[in-house]
């Protein structure tokens, strides 16, 4: 059975608007935000419901044709690439909010629905959804799920993981399941909690029930300038340290700095060396009691800013949210790099980042989840003047640098095809091998988002990233045989 | 067997044949399903200690068979805590994770899925795997950790655990609203709507009691301003908080996740009590699981009761339960009798 075949059942089963075909508008889905990977698949089906979901899935099983879901694209690890010859299926047309439940505090959407709109249709009740990627605005849940996005007020209130309650579930056989439950007390183990962040690799979601929280009462901002991203560093640590847990601490250094106030008035300092933007929220008096210890704490700041008013506080957020996109103001090309590492040692990894990039020659700008040590360093390059190799060798070193410094590959944006070859550097061939079991036990046939997050020969050559000893084979007590 | 390091763990699961009992403090061993005898038990007391603190990146790694209330002890001394507040003294670390279980903290932080960051684990042939890590936000490769929440000891044997802390509140002060189970539905509302935030929410047999933590400025004007509560002392807090891990005593307990709004429906079939009100969490004494079960699918035996099956009718995502049983212990050496029958 071929392609031509499965063409033709899918376009019996969801009519000829719910397929694309057309080499021109299959181009549109040949990659997601790392646009440096693309692959142009053989067809898009755009189911118009979870059950033309089911039946595309169960087509794709019967021709054993992979296939790669995809919500708006917005990934940045090309978790959302296509594969050669597989089918793409756009999870656009499921975008209905199906219901906003006040009195359990609950959301029951579809995946297509935007981050944004689910806190938009709770707002009336005061409620809303709580993590909040950058790319809120247009992200869709179905990809939060995916890859279990984080955004600025994580670190109070935690990642797309902790806010999920259940999703609807089209496993790659084209069967369908349910994961989690009505509360957080499931009977068995905890599927739920393992699929979310599985880049895609486990099935497709259909259908989602997220927590909905009522909003702050209070919510106070400041922005602090430092002379350096070492004193703007040392504050987070101090903050920390008094057992205060902002809602969010975020850096800039002056490179992201020139370029968010080339897109937003922000009223961001064009001439500090970093700023902290810090936010407090809770109960008012806890807050005014907080928010004094960390103005006090911000001892070594040049200036502090505090937001005057919820206007205010949404433009310098804007102002930090739009940083990726307006880094394009500085240089024609860029990666966005995503790697965590441990609090206590932020200041090391921004000296030795700066470092790098100087040898390399290349620019590096710095915005991130200070709070948390989400780095978020931008790799300016021209591809013009054939810096490419240059800048994605040096992206690559950043993030594996975090490893080394006790941290992760990723902190939100997930591995996908971007990181893949990555992975030996931060886990051992038993650890690989023993997720691997987990995707066998979901997708026996490999089927669902092939080529992602684990290393292949194809991707990364025979011998996929350099070896490195496994910890038990280095104190002698496995021998590789 | 009672193995003193990660690698003679592995060695006992490794070159051991024949089906493996996992056993911690043994203050759950009765859960989800009484286990049939096995040819080795594994006890984890030998793995016991903290293998990594640095307060400062706010996570602590420790061997699994630590019991909760020794890392406790020694968060304290820096000013904090691993915010879990199960009901069962002297559990360990390890069987908190396999055994999902929680107290009412859970309100506010979750269970231990939501404050678990990093695992090393033992499968039944031998394989040692970690996955995740020691930092708070961190998407690299599955979330392993996650699975063995609730596993009861059937997918692997759970090594080191690494977990995320907070800090120790400066001040707590609980209120006590007299109220049944349908007004708790409502005042629960009423406290969320106020933006109280609570860490606590949790009615027992007749009384919503709300925990406050922070500055004592702070919990003592939310404590006023609950609606309709009364401020306990230290001693009558202390007192009604030892109440709702009392319900856990019973002769036959079960654990139940329900829309909070079905609380009610809920507590018409316990003899006692208590649920995080917020959450839809309940731990209650019941005389008859089956009626319990006929409106409710996410009940957990905790315990065991000659003649009363550990589960009821399987799920939707019990066959994906299977499979990955199938994956991760495909001679079913780990727990049998656990999961029965639905394994």
């Amino acid at each position: 059975m071929s392609l031509t075949d499965l063409r033709d059942q899918l376009a019996a089963r969801l009519g000829r608007d719910g397929i694309v075909t057309d080499p021109a508008h299959l181009r549109t889905y040949e990659c997601d935000a790392l646009t440096g990977y693309r692959v142009v698949p053989a067809l898009v089906a755009l189911p118009r419901n979870a059950a033309e979901v089911a039946a595309a899935v169960a087509a794709c099983a019967r021709f054993k044709v992979p296939f790669v879901a995809r919500g708006a694209g917005t990934g940045l690890s090309g978790g959302a690439l296509p594969v050669a010859d597989g089918v793409v299926i756009s999870l656009q047309r499921l975008r209905r909010v199906l219901e906003v439940d006040p009195v359990d505090r609950r959301a029951t959407v579809e995946p297509g629905v935007t981050n944004l709109d689910i806190s938009r249709a709770a707002a009336k009740y005061g409620l809303y959804y709580s993590p909040d990627p950058s790319s809120q605005q247009v992200c869709t849940i179905g990809g939060n799920v995916a890859e279990n996005s984080g955004g600025a007020h994580c670190l109070k209130y935690g990642f797309t993981v902790n806010h999920i309650l259940a999703v609807d579930v089209v496993l790659p056989d084209g069967t369908t399941t349910r994961l989690g439950a009505d509360a957080p007390h499931q009977a068995g183990f905890d599927l739920l909690g393992a699929f979310v962040g599985t880049e895609g690799t486990l099935g497709i979601v259909t259908g989602v029930v997220v927590r909905l929280l009522h909003t702050p009462a209070t919510v106070r901002t400041l922005v602090a300038n430092f002379d350096s991203t070492k004193d703007a560093g040392d504050a987070v640590t101090a903050v920390i340290a008094a057992g205060i847990v902002p809602a969010a601490i975020e850096m800039m250094d002056n490179l992201a700095i020139q370029a968010v106030n080339a897109t937003v008035d922000a009223g961001f300092d064009p001439d500090t060396a970093a700023a902290l933007i810090v936010e407090l929220d809770g109960p008012a008096d806890e807050v005014e009691a907080r928010f004094a210890d960390l103005t006090r704490l911000c001892a070594k700041a040049t200036e502090v800013t505090i937001a005057r008013d919820a206007e205010h506080r949404a433009k310098i957020w804007q102002g930090r949210k739009a940083a990726f996109a307006a880094v394009g103001r500085l240089s024609p090309n860029y990666f966005v790099q995503d790697g965590v590492v441990p609090r206590t040692r932020l200041g090391e990894a921004l000296t030795r980042i700066a470092e790098m990039g100087e040898q390399a020659g290349i620019r590096v700008a710095n915005v991130f989840h200070a709070g948390d040590g989400n780095l978020h360093p931008l790799v300016l390059y021209s591809e013009e003047r054939g810096e490419h190799e240059r800048a994605e060798a040096l992206s690559t070193a950043i993030a594996e640098l975090c490893v080394e410094l006790g941290g992760s590959l990723s902190g939100e944006h997930g591995i996908g095809t971007d990181k893949a070859c990555s992975m030996p550097r931060m886990f051992s061939e038993d650890d690989l091998a023993t997720m691997r079991r987990l995707r066998a036990a979901f997708d026996p046939e490999g089927l669902c988002n092939p080529g992602k997050v684990f290393p292949t020969p194809r991707l990364c050559g025979e011998r996929p990233g350099p070896y490195r000893p496994h910890p038990l084979e280095a104190a002698g007590v496995i021998e590789r045989l | 067997m009672r193995p003193a390091s990660l690698a003679e763990l592995r060695d006992a699961v490794r070159d051991t044949r024949g089906t493996l009992l996992v056993k911690g403090a043994g203050t759950a061993q009765g859960w989800a399903g009484a286990p049939d005898p096995t040819d080795h038990v594994l006890e984890t007391a030998g793995l016991t200690g903290l293998i990594t603190y640095n307060p400062a990146d706010m996570t602590v790694a420790v061997r699994a068979g630590t019991p909760l209330a020794l890392v406790q002890q020694e968060l304290a001394a820096a000013g904090q805590r691993v915010s879990l507040d199960p009901a069962r003294a002297g559990a360990t670390v390890g069987g908190l994770v396999a055994t999902a279980d929680s107290g009412p903290l859970r309100h506010a932080y979750g269970g231990p899925r939501d404050l678990l960051i990093g695992v090393t684990v033992v499968l039944a042939d031998g394989t040692v795997a970690r996955s995740g890590g020691h930092v708070i936000k961190n998407v690299a490769g599955y979330d392993l950790g996650k699975l063995l929440c609730g596993s009861f000891g059937t997918l692997g044997v759970l090594a080191e655990v690494v977990l995320r802390v907070h800090p120790l509140p400066p001040a707590s002060r609980t209120v006590s609203i007299p109220c049944d189970a349908a007004e708790a539905v409502k005042h629960t509302g009423r406290v969320l709507e106020a933006r109280l935030e609570p860490a606590a929410l949790e009615w027992c047999d007749g009384e919503l009691l709300a925990r406050y933590e922070g500055v004592e400025s702070s919990v003592e004007l939310r404590a006023a301003a609950t609606p309709g509560g009364t401020r306990l002392s230290t001693a009558d807090a202390e007192a009604a908080w030892r109440r709702v891990a009392a319900v856990g005593d019973g002769d036959l307990v079960v654990r139940c996740g329900t829309r909070p709004s079905q609380l009610p429906a809920v507590a018409a079939h316990a003899t006692s009590l208590t649920s995080s009100t917020a959450v839809g969490v309940h731990t209650l004494r019941v005389a008859d699981v089956e009626r319990l079960r006929a409106e409710f699918t996410q009940v957990t035996v905790l315990g065991n009761k000659p003649g009363v099956p550990a589960w009821g009718e399987p799920h939707a995502a019990v066959p994906l339960m299977r499979a990955v049983k199938q994956r991760f212990d495909p001679e079913g050496r780990l727990g049998p009798g656990r999961y029965r029958p639905w394994f």
